[in-house]
């Protein structure tokens, strides 16, 4: 037994850990950068984080040492949990107009939806590793959407969008992994694309044709194909009329829902500031500690979810080049670890952290360079932010342990 | 366990691959795009044409009295503030500017790391720069690279009302300060805050909003024009308040207290406003404007005398004589008391094996209820007081507001104590205290604290049959509920008798209140409160009524001695005050 125990732990791919601590490592020497010279050590960002790190590695050897059977044993008790602790701060007093801390009496707040982003995954891989054979048809992929949107609804009253988002985000790719016809996806996603692209003509059309396209392949009966097709349409059509009887305070409502930045000017500023950052940053970037722009602490978060702007402005595009290869590199062993699992409980686990991995790179980078609107979601292992930290390194633990081709 | 086998198949496989590699490629895509394609654009905007934020703080709205004028103001103080990024010589320009402004630089050192947010934030290094300072630095501006001034509206005080304790004072946003703010994202570091008074109180109509302008500068840190993509905001002023008080007569009673130690109030009982009130010794409002030193910083903060403190609301005392019409109230109100007994006083009254002395040793004779409040004689109550209990008592203090806050409009009141049964049972334990303490209770001694806004609101309630709205001083929408004792009228005539007795008998204990102006009639109790840490704390308390006006007064004078010799009179040279300069609202 002690012998396999062994021999279990050295097949665990430990670049995985040395990756990430590799990313941390580029994260702190941009926090050393911007941290205040007179701050104490408890306000210092750069400190924290290292002492966070620390506490993550703690973490990481838990998830790493629990064995796969108890936590597939225990997956829907873990899910309880998970959503227990998101509920909590309800009862606290709201930190800054939301309820997304817990003051745990210590000089720094905890933010327990962080932690709930895995139990979802867990939840469902136990989920649709039980459930075998049904996975074909169009309603068994309807109780795993429920599974992860209730979780994702709490987060959303907190208010906090983006990690609602990330929280739904591993659903359809864990469905796609396990089977489920990509169709059955598409008619899921299609309606809400139908709304958002009937604010644009052409591109109302170009998403028609495509709906067309994908329904016609798709050899399904002529009457549930049209039927889809015009309700679709339907629905678009729909969007605008019910839009513009709303008044513009409800509209400014929604708005802000999607941009959490109050005033939209607000936001367009940081954009501007990060752009002007990583781009005067070109090629080798100003040097560390030489970034006008960052200090000139235009950006409000540069320490967590605009870290970026700081790396791209002082140490260049070749360091952020290394680390969106780094994060390659990583998803594609993840991918490559699931596929090559033994047991699917495993490899839907894999797949399920990996999307929502992938998820926090997408939109944290595409953010600050102006691809998406500004929502605010950490960069794992680089941000600074306890929590997310203590969570990335958790889901480190959980990839290594899963990726062992041994079932115990 | 983990029976059902991994059926991914290896199309699934390479979809999940492309679809994460294309995410990475886009990325790295987007990035190559800014920073290498368009780095020259980023580059230029960065070197050349960077924005600076530049926030200016919103005047704070003023606080007026009763008739509209200013009271506590703003107005503009120039500060010195340096961009440390681009300073060259910090050292030497920190001795330079020092000199130009003559001060020390080890003052500018600290005010600099007081203040560092970063390299390229503007950094305050002075404030309450004079207009020839100024001009210094502006000839030597060559030297002074990195260095600028800015104009920030501060606190004063026109009209010399010094009522430190109740405007209060506001302090600078610093980074600790600005942790522990509940709404801090309103405010940022070097903004002012209402700390203490009337300022704290009505900080969210004070405060006003903060402007923000975008200037595009060039590389040498000049200003070049406004930023055409963003969109400055103007700041907002803050609201102005007005107070109920009336500036005169603050500025009466402050130098009528000076060099004295006590608590002056003055109130509009019909309406609840406070005219006028002072905790002396106070302190110049000045003080926490401009920079202060160290030194002068101590010596407030160490005198003795505590100026810091605001007695009125803060400080709690025994009250003694000052509340026998409680007294006088529970006993009519609960105690079956006929009103044509009389009791003996002979000096002293012996209970059980203790002896309860009257403050004339050589006693009042044979005195009614009227003649006892008249000449406070303390053996009627210790006598009359039998036929209620301590719970009767309490509940008839707290009916007038003792014991609890009175919700008065600046922060930081404190309760006072009235004991009941349960309070003695918890303090002493069953056996430890006797009936003899209601005795005490019964003339305001023992262990009863009352505060002086307390007193102020009892003789209110007194004065106007139980209706006076809550005490405040600055005129709102919504007062908070006063506690408002409804008696039979037989009770209040008992009251206003006694009390008219006490100023307009000729043994009356605050005869001396009375400036025997015609038409102007006085109601007034004195106090002598034996005080454990000293000399007696002398008390006046009472009202005047002129041309169906009524003014309250508490007068409360630390240590002072005989309420009757040395309060009494305080309260006559207010009266006269109000008349002679034509107060009176109507």
């Amino acid at each position: 037994m002690i012998l396999l125990k062994k021999t279990n732990i050295s097949d665990a791919p430990w670049k995985i850990l040395f990756l990430s601590l590799f990313l941390s490592l580029i994260g702190l020497i941009a926090l050393n950068s911007i941290s205040y010279q007179n701050d104490s050590i408890i306000h210092n960002p750069f400190y924290k984080q290292l002492f966070f790190l620390l506490i993550a590695l703690f973490g990481f050897s838990i998830s790493f040492f629990t064995p796969k059977y108890i936590i597939h044993k225990y997956a829907f008790v873990i899910y309880g949990i998970g959503i227990g602790i998101v509920i909590l701060p309800f009862f606290g007093s709201p930190h800054v107009g939301t309820y997304r801390w817990l003051d745990i009496g210590l000089p720094f707040n905890f933010q327990p939806s962080e932690f709930s982003k895995i139990v979802s995954v867990i939840a469902l891989s136990r989920y649709l590793s039980d459930h075998n054979l049904k996975i074909k048809q169009f309603g068994s992929i309807v109780l795993p959407i429920f599974i992860c949107l209730v979780p994702a609804v709490i987060v959303l009253n907190q208010p906090d969008l983006g990690t609602a988002l990330v929280m739904l985000s591993p659903v359809f790719p864990m469905l796609y992994w396990a089977g489920a016809r990509p169709f059955y996806l598409f008619l899921l996603i299609a309606p809400i694309l139908s709304i958002l692209t009937a604010f644009n003509v052409i591109l109302f059309s170009l998403w028609a044709m495509i709906m067309a396209i994908i329904i016609f392949y798709s050899r399904s009966k002529i009457i549930a194909g049209a039927g889809y097709f015009f309700g679709n349409i339907f629905f678009g059509l729909l969007a605008r009329p019910i839009w513009d009887m709303l008044n513009t305070y409800q509209q400014n409502r929604v708005l802000t829902f999607i941009y959490p930045e109050k005033d939209p000017l607000g936001a367009a500023y940081q954009i501007i500031q990060s752009k002007t950052a990583i781009g005067s940053g070109g090629l080798f970037g100003k040097g560390w500690g030489d970034g006008t722009q960052t200090h000139l602490k235009f950006l409000p978060v540069q320490e967590s979810d605009f870290i970026l702007s700081v790396i791209g402005e002082e140490l260049g595009f070749i360091i952020i080049a290394v680390i969106l290869i780094t994060f390659g590199y990583l998803f594609n062993s993840i991918i490559r670890n699931s596929f090559l699992s033994k047991d699917r409980f495993s490899s839907l686990i894999l797949i399920g952290i990996g999307t929502i991995l992938l998820a926090h790179v997408f939109v944290n980078t595409a953010m600050t360079v102006g691809l998406i609107p500004v929502k605010g979601l950490p960069l794992p292992f680089i941000s600074a932010g306890g929590t997310f930290l203590i969570t990335s390194y958790l889901m480190v633990g959980l990839i290594m342990r899963f990726s062992i081709a041994y079932s115990d | 366990m983990l029976k059902a086998d991994n059926i991914v198949s290896h199309r699934q496989y390479q979809v999940a691959r492309l679809f994460s590699l294309l995410i990475i490629l886009l990325l790295i895509a987007r990035y190559f795009q800014i920073q290498i394609i368009e780095h020259e654009i980023y580059r230029l905007k960065s070197n050349t044409n960077r924005i600076r934020k530049v926030t200016k703080n919103a005047p704070r709205g003023l606080i007026l009295d009763r008739s509209g004028e200013i009271l506590v103001d703003n107005y503009p103080v120039y500060v010195l503030t340096a961009i440390p990024g681009e300073m060259n010589d910090k050292k030497n320009q920190f001795n330079l500017i020092a000199k130009y402004i003559e001060t020390d630089s080890s003052i500018i050192h600290s005010n600099y790391n007081k203040y560092y947010r970063g390299r390229f934030v503007p950094t305050r290094l002075a404030k309450d720069i004079g207009f020839s300072q100024l001009s210094n630095l502006e000839e030597n501006k060559l030297n002074l690279a990195g260095v600028y001034y800015d104009q920030i509206p501060e606190r004063y005080y026109p009209n010399k009302v010094k009522a430190p304790h109740l405007f209060g004072y506001v302090k600078e946003v610093d980074r600790l300060i600005r942790r522990d703010l509940s709404n801090r994202e309103l405010y940022e570091l070097g903004d002012l805050v209402g700390w203490s008074g009337l300022e704290k109180q009505y900080e969210s109509y004070l405060m006003g909003k903060r402007g923000t302008y975008f200037f595009e500068v060039d590389a040498s840190g000049r200003e070049v024009g406004p930023a055409s993509e963003l969109v400055d905001t103007r700041p907002d002023p803050g609201y102005n308040i007005q107070t109920t008080i009336d500036h005169n007569l603050q500025l009466f009673i402050e130098k009528l207290m000076d060099n004295r130690k006590g608590v002056l109030l003055i109130g509009m009982p019909e309406t609840g406003g406070i005219l006028a009130a002072t905790s002396s010794p106070d302190y110049s409002p000045d003080l926490f404007t401009g920079l202060t030193t160290e030194s002068e910083w101590k010596n407030i903060k160490d005198d003795p005398n505590t100026p810091l403190i605001n007695r009125y609301i803060q400080g709690t005392y025994i009250p003694g004589s000052i509340i026998k019409m409680i007294t006088q109230i529970a006993i009519l109100k609960d105690g079956n008391y006929d009103l044509n007994m009389t009791h003996y006083c002979p000096g002293f009254y012996q209970y059980g094996d203790r002896i309860y002395g009257c403050w004339v040793t050589n006693g009042h004779g044979n005195v009614n209820m009227i003649q006892a409040m008249s000449m406070s004689c303390d053996v009627f109550f210790y006598k009359a007081v039998q036929l209620i209990d301590i719970d009767k008592l309490y509940n008839t203090f707290k009916q007038f507001g003792f014991g609890k806050k009175t919700k008065i409009d600046i922060p930081n009141e404190l309760a006072g104590l009235v004991p009941n049964k349960a309070y003695m049972y918890q303090r002493y334990g069953k056996y430890g205290w006797s009936k003899g303490s209601l005795l005490n209770f019964a003339i305001g001694q023992g262990e009863l604290l009352v505060t002086p806004i307390q007193v102020l609101n009892y003789i209110n309630l007194i004065s106007t049959r139980g209706n006076s709205p809550n005490c405040h001083f600055v005129i709102v929408d919504n007062l908070p509920e006063n506690s408002n004792p409804q008696l039979e009228e037989i009770i209040w005539k008992q009251v206003f008798e006694g009390m008219r007795s006490a100023i307009a008998d000729k043994k009356g204990t605050g005869r001396k209140s009375d400036p025997k102006i015609d038409g102007l009639i006085i109601y007034g109790k004195t106090g002598t409160a034996e005080n454990p840490h000293g000399d007696n704390h002398a008390w006046f308390v009472g009202w005047a009524e002129y041309l169906n006006e009524k003014y309250s007064i508490v007068v409360l004078l630390e240590n002072g001695g005989s309420g009757g010799a040395v309060a009494a009179p305080l309260a006559r040279k207010v009266f006269t005050e109000i008349i002679n300069n034509k107060l009176f609202t109507s």
